[in-house]
């Protein structure tokens, strides 16, 4: 009996030991990759997120030729996500999904242990633009309209968004500061219970993700899009941009999907992987499973990533954490 | 959509090979964690949730329901044949469906519970087609305003009507409204009580807090429990009802179909309420009262049947509000929230097939149930065998590691262990988890809603009076609360005329007073003496299982 313990006590210490010295080889770049590679969603499974990860997983997976474990990590706006990848080693075995702003959003209103720099772009997967909608039957035609309401009466308009941190609510804020027009921000959870709201009444305009669960309430008539927060018109909604209605500033609102690694990555590691990513925009299966409303037309990389955060944490820095 | 293509529709899912056998494994499940005392519905579907995250919603929806009101069913069995309820909702047919097992009757008080629960089911299941799509329809105009007097309400009734005192169901749901602040601020997006941890952004998870509360929680009580489970060995016969059983209790029945139905769909309501107030509206009804306690068998027939209306029409305002009546239908928020599908009154013309085909398979699974229940009960008692060591140990390791698979986060299963101690604290002392729970869900829902409000309004009360849905809400909130004053007042008056002495025999000095069915039910002719009114009131629902 006492030599089994013996024998256990024995493996146990082996198994550990075996863990150190795993760890602290690093394995060269030039293989990569030779491991599993797992991808962290920082979302709730079945999500949009989760849903883009899983065609982008089963893409990489594909290209590289090794396992790609998507894994969720909900929480925190993305934080847990992204804290655990940066405790991970920066050796492009573990990635994340990522969206913006929110994920700059939340460390320039939160510490919330990590910013900008501890994050290596790898490139981008989708981008949702956002508009405003409003129901039916409101009396409002067009953003002008909507806006001069504001004016009149600094209480008249409240805008429903879909969260208290996201894009949304931060740049309903940002078209208060900007051009001086009274808006009140509602935050509910999710763009259903904006849509809700907006049936009802309760809110007189909403500033949402133009994402699938809103579409079809737009096409069939029950809301309208007044304006939408693109540099360029949407081939698949028929309203203008903000730039036409003359707020050429109004373009941060689009939420940009994409995955990141940890800062310090090996350039050629990020430079494999956003070959891949890049391939996945060419593969119709991909394009697809994710929606071709949304996959950019022209690929953008690590560079483009990263130019992204930069500058939506230059234009968030003064609306929020304040 | 109308109304018959939805039921069709509904049919077309539920009668799907999988789904089918989906309704199948949940009322049977349910019926045996009925059937084993400690082990709830709110436990099982709480252990079982990360279970249905890779199913499709509606299936999910359809195996967890199926648990709820299978173990309507299959608490019945232990109550009656050994005293012991299997959930909290069978509590009160221990009062004259054990007396009915003594007097040789157990066969008539299982069928009879059985046929009453089928026909409470299926009369709900109607009025949940009929009533949830308009109600949905109206529910879209429910703003803000709305949603903070109907979750008031919810907290108000729960604690209220809860079964413990209400001093510590109050304290309870306070302290559920506290934690329920912890995380981000839903309008600023700011942290509070986070203690600077990543893991506390989003607050304490609500699946982590209910299954250490009532998971954990129950499974460390249970263990303390010595008395051993004498087995039943005399074989039980005549099942099917004679024809005076069901002239006796056809009534009964009725009564209790429409009143659990009613009780279900208020916020706070289903289970142990519907099943108390059933019984007291049959005892009063009854032209000799003194029979109930001594082997009625309208005391049997009433509250089963109540019960498992009331756990069906607990549904309505979670599929047309996105508001939980009660614990286990917060699960379920919980488990619709995690497959991305909001429930709300969105959910019934966006996802019509998990509306209909939930309710398609109510249908089926009272069916199975009764089809069940009647020939196998003998099968289920046998279950009672399991050692309770056993069990415990096995739940323990489905629950730690069912809340890690929820975010794959270790931190959770700590809030579980936390929760479950706590859990076990507050049963020793008599505070029920129930109104904590479910004020931490209605909590978050409330401050929202209460904060989206001041904003809407620019920061005036008025919001809440002036709009007609709102204010209708709160003068209702605002007469149970008078009622419930001026009630309590003369009861204590009634207690002074009585020679306050004499605490034997006692039990129908007040008489049943309405709107108090938790407090008046308690029947204590079949009781020990030595208790009084008052401490007999607070322990026979909030430890089930215990005598």
């Amino acid at each position: 009996m006492r030599s089994l313990r013996l024998l256990t006590a024995l493996l146990v210490t082996a198994a550990a030991l075996a863990g150190c010295a795993e760890d602290s080889s690093s394995v060269a770049a030039a293989d990569y990759p030779s491991e599993d590679i797992r991808l962290l969603v920082p979302y709730t499974a079945g999500g949009p997120t989760d849903i883009a990860a899983r065609a982008v997983g089963a893409h990489l997976e594909g290209e590289l030729g090794r396992p790609v474990v998507v894994e969720n990590l909900p929480g925190a706006s993305g934080a847990t996500a992204y804290v655990e990848m940066i405790s991970a080693e920066p050796d492009g075995y573990t990635l994340s999904m990522t969206a913006l702003p929110t994920a700059v959003l939340n460390y320039l209103s939160n510490d919330v242990g990590y910013t900008r720099e501890d994050l290596a772009p790898v490139g981008v997967v989708t981008q949702v633009p956002s508009g405003i909608v409003v129901p039916a039957d409101s009396p409002y035609q067009d953003v002008e309209s909507l806006f001069e309401a504001a004016r009149q009466d600094p209480q008249a308009i409240t805008v429903g968004t879909p969260g208290a941190t996201n894009t949304h609510a931060a740049e309903t804020r940002r078209i208060t500061q900007l051009y001086d027009i009274p808006l009140t921000v509602v935050p509910f959870e999710g763009n259903s219970e904006v849509q809700t709201a907006l049936l009802g009444g309760n809110v007189s305009a909403g500033f949402a993700n133009l994402s699938q669960d809103l579409l079809p309430a737009i096409e069939a008539g029950d809301l309208r899009v007044l304006a939408v927060g693109t540099e360029e018109r949407l081939d698949y909604v028929d309203a203008p941009t903000f730039v036409e209605a003359g707020y050429p500033e109004l373009v941060q609102s689009t939420t940009t999907f994409g995955v990141i690694a940890p800062a310090g990555t090996p350039e050629e590691v990020v430079a494999t992987l956003e070959d891949a990513l890049r391939s996945a925009g060419e593969d119709e299966a991909v394009v697809e499973a994710l929606d071709p409303r949304y996959v950019p037309e022209e690929f953008l990389g690590s560079a483009d990533l990263a130019a992204l955060f930069a500058e939506t944490e230059e234009t968030f820095r003064g609306v929020v954490g304040d | 959509m109308g109304l018959f293509d939805g039921i069709a529709q509904g049919f077309a899912v539920a009668l799907d090979p999988i789904n089918l056998l989906y309704v199948f494994a949940g009322v049977l499940i349910g019926t045996v964690i009925g059937v084993l005392p400690g082990l709830g519905p709110t436990a099982t579907i709480a252990l079982l949730l990360p279970l249905t995250y890779t199913i499709e919603p509606a299936t999910a929806v359809i195996l967890l329901a199926g648990i709820y009101y299978g173990s309507m069913y299959g608490g019945t069995i232990t109550s009656v044949l050994l005293r012991l309820p299997g959930e909290a909702a069978s509590v009160v047919t221990t009062f004259d469906g054990y007396q009915m097992a003594k007097q040789g009757r157990a066969g008539p008080a299982l069928g009879i519970a059985a046929v009453g629960s089928f026909v409470g089911g299926i009369l709900s299941v109607l009025g949940l087609m009929l009533l949830a799509p308009p109600l949905a329809d109206l529910a879209v105009s429910f703003g803000p305003p709305e949603y903070v007097a109907l979750t008031a309400l919810g907290i108000l009734l729960v604690t209220y009507l809860g079964s413990g005192t209400p001093l510590k169901s109050l304290s309870m749901a306070a302290l559920g409204l506290l934690l329920a602040t912890m995380g981000q601020d839903p309008i600023t997006g700011t942290t509070r009580f986070t203690f600077g941890s990543v893991a506390l952004f989003d607050g304490l998870d609500f699946v982590a807090v209910a299954m250490g509360l009532f998971g954990v929680g129950e499974i460390l009580h249970s263990l303390e429990r010595t008395e051993k489970v004498q087995a039943v060995t005399k074989k039980i016969t005549h099942i099917w009802p004679t024809r005076k059983d069901f002239k006796d209790s056809s009534g009964a029945i009725a009564r209790g179909s429409v009143l659990g139905f009613v009780i279900g769909v208020l916020p706070g309501g289903g289970g142990v309420i519907s099943s108390l107030a059933s019984y007291a509206l049959e005892k009063r009804r009854a032209k000799d009262p003194s029979r109930f306690g001594r082997g009625a068998i309208e005391g049997v027939a009433g509250p089963e049947t109540a019960n498992n209306a009331s756990s069906t029409s607990a549904f309505i305002p979670l599929l047309t509000l996105g508001i939980p009546a009660n614990v286990v239908l917060a699960l379920i928020f919980g488990a619709l929230l995690v497959q991305g599908v909001t429930p709300g009154p969105q959910l019934i013309t966006e996802e019509p097939e998990i509306f209909w085909g939930v309710i398609a398979s109510m249908v089926v699974g009272n069916v199975m149930l009764l089809a069940l229940n009647i020939p196998l009960v003998g099968v289920f008692v046998q279950l009672l065998r399991v050692r309770a060591g056993i069990l415990a140990a096995f739940a323990l390791l489905v629950t730690m590691a069912g809340v890690f698979s929820v975010s794959n986060d270790s931190f959770d299963m700590w809030v579980v262990l936390v929760f479950g101690v706590i859990g076990w604290l507050m049963k020793k002392t008599g505070f029920e988890p129930g109104p904590l729970v479910l004020a931490f869900v209605l909590g978050e829902i409330m401050e929202r809603a209460f904060r989206q409000s001041m904003l809407l309004s620019g920061g005036s009360l008025d919001i809440f009076v002036t709009r007609p849905l709102s204010g209708g809400l709160l003068a209702v909130m605002a007469a149970v609360v008078v009622l419930s004053l001026v009630m309590a007042r003369r009861r204590r008056a009634a207690f002074r005329q009585v020679d306050p002495e004499d605490e034997f025999g006692r039990e129908d000095g007040t008489g049943p007073v309405e709107g108090e069915p938790g407090l008046s039910a308690e029947p204590a002719t079949g009781r020990n003496a030595r208790h009084t009114s008052d401490s007999t009131d607070s322990d026979a629902a909030s430890t089930p299982g215990e005598r």
